[in-house]
């Protein structure tokens, strides 16, 4: 209740009074994505130190998962495709779960095989586990299904759902080779340091820079040339996750753009400026956390989240 | 009784005053007076057609010293494979204009920079050498960039139009299925364990171009993809969006580009084409 409340008097203090408006004019700089800035552009050059950081991965580093052209012909083979089908389309082949514009691969990313972006190799070897968010074992299904009712905003597929099974199939066929109960490298997010110094004015500067130029200027993505789904996923709005899901929380997100974003210079933004974008993602506006406003649900049933 | 209350009673009783024939009439006049200017205007202003008119006969003829678009890029702006010219047809104009742009700057008058530290290149595929010259927003290229430096702001306005209106169909090549099975898992997926994103997560599915930044690869020459790709690890061409390409670049081996390219250049792909 207390976390809820300092919540909304940062929201009320910071974002529609003093934050958005005098963010840019206040540090003198004119903002224009599409300009090329060695300053901005190379993160060598934004270190204090001057030193080169480069993120070197060395073959057979990582866990490599199976080719998707050795996905047997057979009636595995079938479900692994529909699996793999519903994770980079969610919005078409499990359009009756889906709420909102993501897709599975828009966090995890290259169809759940990127190290450090929610890799599926390396979370099948450790469910059934511990989650502290509902305090119970948890098994795989039922990881993805709050992933459902969170991150896609959506309706939980039941157990026996095929495109629970389908999921499922597809994360074992993924996890190939990889071994049970242990923290795999990439696992997960990277860990970054904490730091109580967040500021979303610079985060807005960060975001405008280095994000706008995919996820667009009001952070709502931009849809493919024939309409259907996303190119860039939104970051916020309607299509975007709810409040509830794991990504709200600013120390994950800062980790995931950490270690993914922008595309293919992972490990390029500093923990600094990674949390200070996040917590600028923080502050827009997002649908609601379902398990948060049941009193909605309830009087309210047909209306959007 | 306030103004404002005043004002909205004598609207009210003009309304009330005037026959509903009359008041309907008047709509209709108005509506047909609006509908005249919107099929007239055209006729006066239509910019868009004069501007790709002037890129057309500067690309057919030249001008002066300017020679002729099409020697290189084709009578339909296709390309040619054999001197790693690119298509320039349906091409977003955007994207065209920038190009002619940074193939005009003088790359002196950029802040160029030496990459200092040499990287381990033992663990990584990379393939470009150490202190690398980067030249941030310029593009070099022999023939383009005293050729760029000749078209004024509008040449290169009207050449944008032209060649974006252009219509272009592919016409897909064979090769041999090992090739194209890794082309695609390099195009769809790229090479996570090596923290490589895939061509279609920004170049649009099937590489078909998205938007004024993302450039289409589908229907461009084999020879010009590859050639591109080398300009990007020698440093050559550093014109890229938030030093996207380059990092990605970084990454591809010789085969990797062989093999992407002849993935593209084996899709079916049409532009502007009913």
């Amino acid at each position: 209740m207390k976390r809820i409340l300092l919540k909304w008097v940062f929201i009320f203090s910071f974002y529609h009074v003093a934050v958005l408006p005098v963010a840019a004019q206040e540090l003198g700089q004119t903002l224009d994505s599409l300009e090329v800035r060695p300053s901005l552009v190379n993160s060598r050059l934004s270190l204090p130190t001057q030193l080169t950081q480069v993120h070197v991965i060395s073959p057979g580093e990582y866990f490599a998962p199976p080719l998707v052209a050795d996905i047997p012909d057979d009636r595995f083979g079938d479900m692994v495709r529909m699996g793999r089908n519903i994770f980079i389309k969610t919005g078409v082949y499990a359009k009756r779960y889906a709420g909102n514009g993501l897709n599975c691969s828009s966090c995890h990313l290259q169809e759940g095989r990127k190290p450090h972006g929610i890799p599926l190799w390396a979370a099948y070897g450790r469910y059934p586990m511990y989650r502290h968010k509902t305090r119970t074992v948890v098994t795989l299904e039922e990881r993805i299904q709050d992933c459902f009712i969170y991150s896609m905003n959506g309706i939980a597929p039941t157990l026996d759902a095929p495109e629970m099974k389908a999921l499922v199939t597809y994360t074992k066929w993924l996890s190939k080779g990889a071994p049970v109960g242990v923290d795999l490298p990439g696992r997960g997010l990277p860990n970054i340091s904490r730091t109580q110094d967040l500021d979303p004015k610079r985060g807005k500067i960060v975001y405008e820079t280095r994000c706008e130029l995919c996820h667009g200027k009001d952070g709502k993505g931009q849809k493919h040339t024939n309409g259907e789904g996303y190119m860039f996923p939104p970051l916020w709005g309607r299509d975007s996750y709810n409040k509830g899901s794991g990504l709200q929380r600013v120390r994950t997100l800062a980790k995931f753009i950490k270690g993914n974003m922008p595309l293919g210079a992972s490990f390029s933004l500093t923990n600094q400026e990674s949390l200070d974008v996040a917590i600028y993602i923080w502050l827009q506006d997002r649908p609601r956390n379902p398990k948060m406003s049941q009193a909605m649900d309830f009087f309210f049933p047909n209306m959007a989240r | 009784m306030r103004l404002s209350d005043n004002i909205k009673c004598s609207l009210v009783s003009w309304i009330t005053k005037i026959s509903i024939w009359k008041f309907f009439l008047l709509l209709l006049a108005v509506s047909f007076v609006i509908f005249l200017v919107q099929s007239v205007l055209p006729v006066f202003s239509d910019s868009h057609d004069l501007h790709r008119l002037a890129g057309e006969e500067l690309a057919l003829n030249g001008r002066g010293k300017i020679p002729s678009c099409v020697s290189c890029h084709g009578l339909q702006g296709q390309g040619d494979a054999k001197i790693a010219s690119p298509r320039l047809a349906g091409l977003h104009p955007s994207y065209i204009k920038k190009q002619l742009e940074d193939y005009a700057r003088d790359p002196l008058k950029t802040r160029a920079f030496v990459e200092p530290i040499a990287r381990d290149y033992v663990k990584t595929p990379r393939t470009y050498g150490d202190l690398t010259v980067f030249t941030p927003g310029t593009r070099y290229d022999p023939k383009m960039n005293g050729l760029a430096k000749l078209l004024s702001a509008e040449d290169r306005h009207n050449l944008a139009i032209y060649y974006s209106k252009l219509a272009f169909v592919a016409s897909p090549k064979a090769y041999d299925f090992e090739t194209l099975e890794r082309g695609e898992d390099l195009a769809l997926r790229g090479k996570p364990e090596y923290g490589l994103p895939s061509c279609d997560s920004c170049h649009g599915p099937g590489g078909q171009g998205f938007g004024a930044i993302f450039p289409p690869l589908a229907g461009q020459p084999v020879t010009y993809i590859i050639a591109q790709i080398n300009k990007w690890q020698a440093g050559k061409r550093d014109n890229d969006h938030l030093a996207l390409m380059r990092n990605i670049a970084d990454q591809l081996t010789d085969g990797d580009k062989v093999n992407v390219a002849a993935y593209y250049d084996n899709l079916s792909y049409s532009v502007n084409s009913e």
